[in-house]
């Protein structure tokens, strides 16, 4: 049995649909990304995981257990990491206690090793941490105690660039001793480094799950011509043209056709400057949002 | 097992300290000015207040040290003062978690809702054990040292009697806690209906055609001037208490088992 399985998951809340009939399977051994713009409904869907909340209809499965069943979650939950993305330690009390109670319920064999590599300063009271050490200290709860798998919601915000990178090296070497590991994220760049495969969601649905890779082949090329306004008008008419912007004397866009095509076009026309290269991954985002507002936050949250 | 308690009553431990420490002062300052007041007539003033006040403060007697305490320290402090406290603290406990998000992590440990609940609500033992022993010890000592004695049985009685009492209180607060959407409405609310209820037991209780309403009042189930002054009490109403606490408190674990977090 995969470690997460969703299934036409649905959530209300007072005639809002926070998710709606979502669907996917996060396999054994693999970095599942979740991403979406604020409010697209991953924390609403990782709540259900954890059985913070209910699923108004639908289910869930987390290691093998149903999300309605209590007891078969709790005994799950001994093999689950979880990183929220509110971090709410007790804010009077150091991070050596906030630990010693972690680990007094779920174990902490890994905790020294953990704490050689995100060094929160765990002498000090949390209500003096940085949001960058308060995340530090959540990323050594949430491992501590050597978890099959790790529900992750924004786990990166606040890192500094440096630990971010660690971090993600962190993820890499995780996956590799055979853990499964979930997160969410709304920026893409991160999800791109460590992913094996995405799940697209937008308003409360599922748009897509694939690969990175086939994501991004099938993201096509992305074009920037210098040419005449003949040519730029040609071209933005061609078949298989989507994201077309203007610039002085060009045009770019992603061109997803046969490339015979596009140089006999191109051929045809007084060409001063031609750039083809692998389209970034907000593009492809965008095309899955189209001419959603929150897309463009999405895009230009990694920029 | 128990590491929630553990964690929990160990951070208890410094605002129970000062909260014993403040209302021991309090008893042994009211045992010192009880004998400052020796030689004093206000007997004849105390025969002279209303009825209705003297219910509501549970004046019975100020010239004995029973009554003297049981009007100063176990009206005041007990039943109002403490019963408001472990409402608030109780009205705190889950809801100041959600608010601040605590609860997402605490849920993704491997314990159920209802041993978290528990445990959490368990840590309330502390200050409610530590200023009963403290404050009950505190006083018989001082009343010795003043030259007064006071029966030990019935001091203990007061105390022990006073638990169901508070653990109402606090199981009130624990309902607000998983009802309210808000940390500050439920604290609110929590010390707002244990409130209304002292006031409902000391002011509409004493009108007989309102007579029944005393009895929806924990207070009335708590008398410790009757303890205290006449040596009187019987082990319904701490039964009744008891009951009541778990009823609550059960209702408290039904609806935070269903509710979202």
């Amino acid at each position: 049995m995969a470690p997460i399985e969703v299934e036409n998951l649905t959530k209300e809340y007072g005639g809002v649909l926070g998710v709606d009939t979502v669907s996917f399977t996060v396999e054994d051994g693999e970095v599942f990304g979740f991403l979406g713009p604020n409010g697209a409904g991953k924390t609403t869907t990782i709540r259900v995981l954890l059985g913070c909340i209910a699923p108004t209809t639908g289910t869930a499965t987390v290691l093998g257990a149903d999300v309605h069943d209590e007891d078969a979650l709790v005994e799950a939950k001994q093999r689950i990491g979880y990183l929220p993305a509110t971090l709410g330690f007790d804010e009077e009390v150091t991070g050596t206690t906030v630990l010693d109670y972690h680990e007094s319920i779920k174990g902490g064999q890994r905790r020294d090793e953990l704490l050689n590599m995100f060094t929160p300063p765990v002498d000090r009271p949390v209500r003096e941490y940085s949001s960058g050490n308060k995340r530090m200290l959540g990323i050594v709860q949430a491992f501590m105690h050597d978890p099959d798998l790790v529900i992750m919601d924004e786990p990166t915000s606040g890192l500094d660039p440096l630990k971010q990178e660690r971090f993600n090296e962190f993820l890499r070497a995780e996956r590799d001793r055979g853990k499964t590991l979930f997160f969410s994220s709304h920026v893409l760049s991160e999800v791109r480094r460590v992913c094996d495969r995405i799940g697209i969601l937008r308003d409360g649905k599922v748009v897509t799950v694939e690969d990175v890779d086939t994501l991004l082949n099938r993201g096509g090329k992305q074009v920037r011509v210098q040419t005449t306004d003949a040519g730029r008008a040609a071209l933005a008419d061609l078949d298989d043209v989507i994201e077309t912007t203007q610039f002085p004397d060009g045009i770019q866009f992603i061109y997803t056709g046969e490339y015979n095509t596009l140089l006999t076009e191109l051929s045809r026309y007084d060409v001063q400057d031609v750039d083809i290269s692998e389209p970034p991954l907000e593009d492809i985002f965008l095309h899955y949002y189209e001419t959603d507002a929150n897309a463009r936050e999405v895009a230009e949250a990694d920029v | 097992m128990f590491e929630t308690l553990r964690y929990e009553s160990r951070r208890r431990v410094r605002g129970t300290a000062i909260m014993t420490a403040a209302i021991s002062l309090y008893a042994g300052f009211t045992v010192w000015y009880f004998s400052a007041l020796e030689g004093v007539d206000y007997e004849q003033l105390v025969q002279e207040a209303p009825a209705t006040v003297k219910q509501a403060f549970g004046i019975e007697s100020l010239t004995t040290i029973e009554g003297f305490l049981s009007a100063q320290v176990f009206n005041f402090v007990w039943l109002l003062g403490l019963g408001l406290y472990f409402a608030y603290a109780a009205g705190a406990l889950i809801a100041d978690d959600i608010e601040s998000e605590r609860m997402d992590l605490l849920l993704s440990f491997p314990i159920s809702r209802t041993q978290l609940l528990a445990e959490t609500f368990a840590s309330l033992l502390v200050p409610l054990l530590a200023v009963n022993i403290v404050t009950g010890g505190v006083i018989y000592l001082l009343v010795g040292a003043i030259g007064q004695t006071i029966a030990p049985a019935h001091l203990v009685v007061a105390h022990v009697f006073s638990l169901p009492y508070l653990l109402v209180c606090a199981a009130i607060g624990v309902v607000a806690s998983v009802l309210a959407e808000r940390a500050a409405i439920a604290k609110r609310a929590a010390v707002g209906i244990v409130f209304a209820l002292y006031l409902v037991e000391s002011v509409v209780g004493s009108n007989t055609a309102f007579e029944w309403v005393q009895y929806i009042s924990p207070t009335h189930y708590y008398k410790p001037t009757q303890i205290l002054v006449h040596g009187s009490f019987n082990v319904t109403d701490p039964l009744v208490l008891l009951v009541t606490f778990v009823v609550l408190l059960a209702l408290g674990q039904f609806l935070f088992q269903r509710r979202d977090i």
